[in-house]
């Protein structure tokens, strides 16, 4: 009986996960339990198990698709099952139909109202829908020679690709070795105006990602990349980032760190102790411990960290939920858990999304100071820099020279203004001169 | 004089670019200090192709007897075969003169001195030239061994001047060279010995390859001593050193082939800035640019290849960049023979060489014996044809051959590698039989 394969829900925030690698083919057996192909939600990635035992009868999806939640995948069955009523309605866009010579342009015509809305969104046509099919006799031909009868601009019938188009576009190329063929037509890559082998031909190591450009390493922006990108996008273009700089004096805080193995304590980082001073701070600060959502500020009772953490895979943001009732060493336990489940990869989805404010550290790499990219609807995010002598004036007039480490915050001013901002940071430094790892203690007027 | 292109050097680099660059229409001079065509027509490929098959040709007149050849009376008359080592090279230098007359190249005899500016000084005269090449090529290493300036001592150059036969012939440096001379001497009856300081002759070769040449070499009567260090020629001995401690030999002639040195000396290249790699060699990227703009190198003066076929290659490489065609050199096809008997052919990567590039690899290898041809026409004589494969795509990488004449189908593969054919598509050419060639083919069949 055939059976379909879900994608699986990956926790509460997942709506959807890009499947990045199929491990099967059509007509592969699989067991229950088998692996089918990797899977990456938000910014963890995942295995997807089989569900049943049988023949891979249909994969819905390609790899690098971005699929819902709870939707069909594929099935699982026995050879010659109808696969029909499994086919998910929001699968990949079928094959389209070539449509006849006198099929209408795909696109609204030109005498039709203006609309009343401020403007259509843009790139609605892309060369491929603007093309009014390919012949049955380009396709085959452009298929033999392992490239996408699709891109190519069509000069028949309402922009339709004909055999001579195919052969045009060939002309244009340069002669493919066996092996690069192999590779255009397995693995979708395309030749450089000009290959490196005999006479211009191609060789299998030239063959690159469609859109290359020549003398650079081209890879095709996905998974977690992908997602990252997104964000940051989504966060410069949503907000009104202004980023204030502030240092504070370490002497306190590395004797509080020293005092504390003295008495035989765990070790304390002095990431861990900035983050306990967020956390205290954000206490008397409630305002920037916030989302930002266009019409209303949501601002959130308890303190939820997000600490950036550098992977392999790349930035990863692990969130602590309730920090705010957690003890300095409870805290820097579970940082270092976290931050760990990330490299490692095994971080669950969950643990990576719900934060209201944000740290990041870049001291560690020789950074002095930067200006962190809010984590938006996130309002504040916090950027350790690394540590830099300065000379300081005592009271007594005298000069010396301490330790600092910098400290950038960035706001979104939309939801809060620079002088609350400041003086948020003013009350972090304080604590972090005088109190550190202890709960916040208003300075002596 | 103004020139659009100038080469330094007449050899296989020099001559094939003055040919190629003044066909497609480029005034072009020639510069040579002595003889048209270089190394590889008077001091090496050519001169020492003839008499090696002058020593072939005695070898099977006296081994024949298996075919019922019975040869009485067999002599080597060395200085006839030298006439004839003279006739070839004279015919070829003519043939060079010829073509360089027939497409107007402009050939001076001289030293040239490269000036700064695209200029060069010969006999006193100032020519410039929008483009210069230079392959002035290279000439025999010369290693600190004490003695090594005797009279009896040669290199590749000397000993092909000699038309006299020595009693024993001590040869320093089991490279392929080295392994030519010896086959040569060895195959007319001279007791030849070779000291090599590696563990094993011709390290570039496949191991393999290398192991059956060398028991090939010593069924013909060459002494291989491996691991084996020279710490000095004597008048009438050479001693040394390995393992088993330290010895000499008697000798009265010992050739030193312990590689060849870039010919960079004297040409004014220290005053243009031009970058000389640590080894010697003027350094060119894969389209023959060198660190000054209009300055062109190929060939062995590159330090890279050292092959007279690499060098024509990489001076047609160069005239086209010159003249507006991308054209780039492919190292990694560059065929590569051993002229002795049996011969060596290789082209592409080895087992080892692939893996070190972290390419998952799958080989292939028979024995020459099972090919019909071969057996009859080489009863005696051991041959192996090994292949390299890509293993996820079948795509081949190298092709590595000992035995009978295997430089003549070495193409074959090097056509292969450079239409980056798979195994499926291999399997499709057509070999004619009974050729020796077949063993390409059937190769395929041994590979896992």
């Amino acid at each position: 009986m055939a059976t379909p394969i879900i994608m699986p829900r990956q926790g509460q925030s997942v709506e959807s996960c890009i499947l990045t690698e199929w491990k099967v083919n059509p007509g592969d057996e699989v067991a229950e339990g088998d692996v089918l192909a990797v899977i990456e939600t938000d910014k963890a990635s995942f295995d997807l198990e089989s569900t049943a035992s049988g023949t891979i009868l249909e994969l819905f999806w390609e790899a690098d698709d971005d699929v819902p939640v709870l939707a069909n995948v594929a099935v699982v069955g026995e050879e010659g099952e109808d696969i029909s009523e499994f086919r998910p309605a929001a699968s990949s866009p079928a094959q389209p139909e070539a449509p006849s010579a006198s099929a209408a342009p795909a696109v609204a015509s030109v005498d039709a109202p203006p609309s009343t809305a401020s403007a259509a969104p843009v790139g609605i046509s892309s060369p491929s829908t603007a093309s009014s099919g390919v012949s049955p006799r380009a396709r085959k031909l452009a298929s033999a020679r392992g490239i996408d009868a699709e891109i190519i601009i069509g000069s028949g019938p309402s922009g339709r690709v004909i055999e001579r188009d195919v052969e045009a576009f060939l002309a244009g190329r340069p002669n493919l070795s066996a092996s690069a063929r192999v590779r255009a037509l397995e693995d979708g890559l395309e030749p450089p105006r000009r290959g490196s082998g005999l006479a211009g031909m191609a060789l299998a190591g030239d063959m690159r990602v469609p859109g290359s450009i020549e003398g650079a390493e081209t890879q095709p922006v996905k998974g977690i990349r992908k997602v990252i990108a997104e964000r940051m996008m989504q966060s410069l273009q949503s907000t009104a980032q202004l980023t204030l700089h502030s240092s504070f004096d370490l002497t306190v805080a590395q004797a509080y760190r020293k005092q504390r193995l003295d008495d035989g304590k765990s070790k304390v980082s002095l990431n861990d102790l900035i983050a306990h001073a967020i956390i205290e701070c954000l206490k008397v600060h409630p305002e920037m411990n916030a989302h930002f959502l266009g019409d209303r500020i949501a601002v959130f009772e308890k303190v939820h960290l997000g600490v950036a953490v550098d992977t392999p895979r790349g930035l990863l943001v692990p969130v602590i939920r309730d920090s705010s009732d957690m003890s300095i060493e409870g805290l820097s336990s579970e940082i270092k858990k976290l931050a760990s489940a990330c490299r490692e990869g095994t971080i669950p989805p969950d643990d990576l999304a719900g934060g209201s404010f944000t740290l990041t550290n870049l001291g560690m790499l020789g950074v002095e100071t930067f200006t962190p990219v809010l984590n938006a609807p996130e309002i504040a995010i916090l950027g350790v820099g690394g540590i830099v002598l300065k000379p300081k004036r005592s009271a007594s007039g005298e000069v010396t020279y301490a330790d600092y480490l910098p400290l950038s915050l960035t706001i979104d001013h939309q939801a809060i203004d620079g002088a609350p901002a400041a003086r948020f940071l003013q009350s972090l430094v304080f604590h972090l001169e005088t109190n550190p790892g202890q709960p916040f203690s208003q300075p002596n007027e | 004089m103004k020139y659009d292109f100038a080469v330094i050097g007449a050899g296989p680099a020099g001559y094939v670019a003055a040919k190629k660059a003044a066909a497609s229409g480029l005034k072009t001079l020639l510069v040579e200090k002595s003889k048209l065509g270089g190394v590889c027509l008077n001091e090496g490929c050519v001169p020492s192709k003839t008499l090696l098959q002058a020593a072939k040709t005695y070898h099977h007149a006296k081994h024949g007897s298996i075919f019922g050849v019975e040869v009485e009376g067999l002599s080597f008359d060395f200085p006839k075969a030298h006439a004839h080592k003279n006739q070839v090279m004279d015919k070829m230098r003519s043939g060079i003169a010829g073509l360089m007359k027939k497409h107007k190249v402009d050939v001076v005899e001289g030293e040239a001195t490269l000036l700064p500016g695209l200029a060069v000084s010969i006999n006193g005269e100032t020519h410039e030239a929008d483009n210069i090449l230079l392959c002035t090529g290279s000439s025999p290493s010369v290693p600190p061994i004490p003695g090594i300036d005797s009279e009896h001592v040669v290199d590749s150059t000397g000993i092909l001047n000699r038309e006299t036969l020595p009693d024993h012939l001590i040869i320093v440096g089991g490279g392929v060279i080295g392994c030519e001379f010896a086959c040569m001497y060895a195959s007319v009856d001279i007791p030849v010995t070779v000291l090599e300081a590696m563990p094993e002759i011709c390290p570039n070769l496949d191991p393999e390859v290398a192991a059956v040449l060398r028991e090939e070499l010593t069924k013909k009567g060459v002494n291989f001593k491996l691991d084996t260090k020279v710490e000095s020629i004597d008048p009438k001995s050479v001693s040394f050193a390995n393992a088993d401690g330290s010895d000499s030999l008697e000798g009265d002639l010992v050739l030193v082939a312990t590689g060849r040195t870039p010919n960079t000396k004297g040409l004014g290249l220290e005053e243009l800035g031009l970058d000389i790699d640590p080894r010697g060699g003027v350094r060119a990227d894969d389209r023959g640019a060198t660190s000054v703009p209009g300055l062109w190198a190929a060939g062995d003066v590159t330090g890279q290849a050292w092959l007279a076929h690499a060098a024509s290659r990489m001076a047609e490489v160069v005239v086209h960049n010159m003249t507006g065609r991308p054209d780039r050199m492919r190292y990694d096809k560059m065929p590569a023979v051993v002229y002795t008997s049996p011969e060596v052919a290789v082209v592409g990567l080895t087992k080892e060489e692939a893996e070190a590039r972290g390419l998952k690899v799958k080989t292939g290898r028979i024995p020459m014996a099972i090919n019909a041809r071969y057996l009859a026409e080489n009863p005696d004589e051991s041959g192996l044809c090994k292949v390299v494969l890509e293993a996820e795509t079948n795509r081949l990488l190298g092709v590595h051959m000992v035995g009978g004449a295997c430089s003549e189908m070495i193409f074959g593969a090097t056509a292969m590698l450079e239409t980056e054919l798979r195994e499926e598509e291999i399997e499709e050419i057509v070999f004619p039989h009974p050729t020796t060639s077949e063993i390409m083919k059937d190769v395929f069949m041994a590979v896992r």
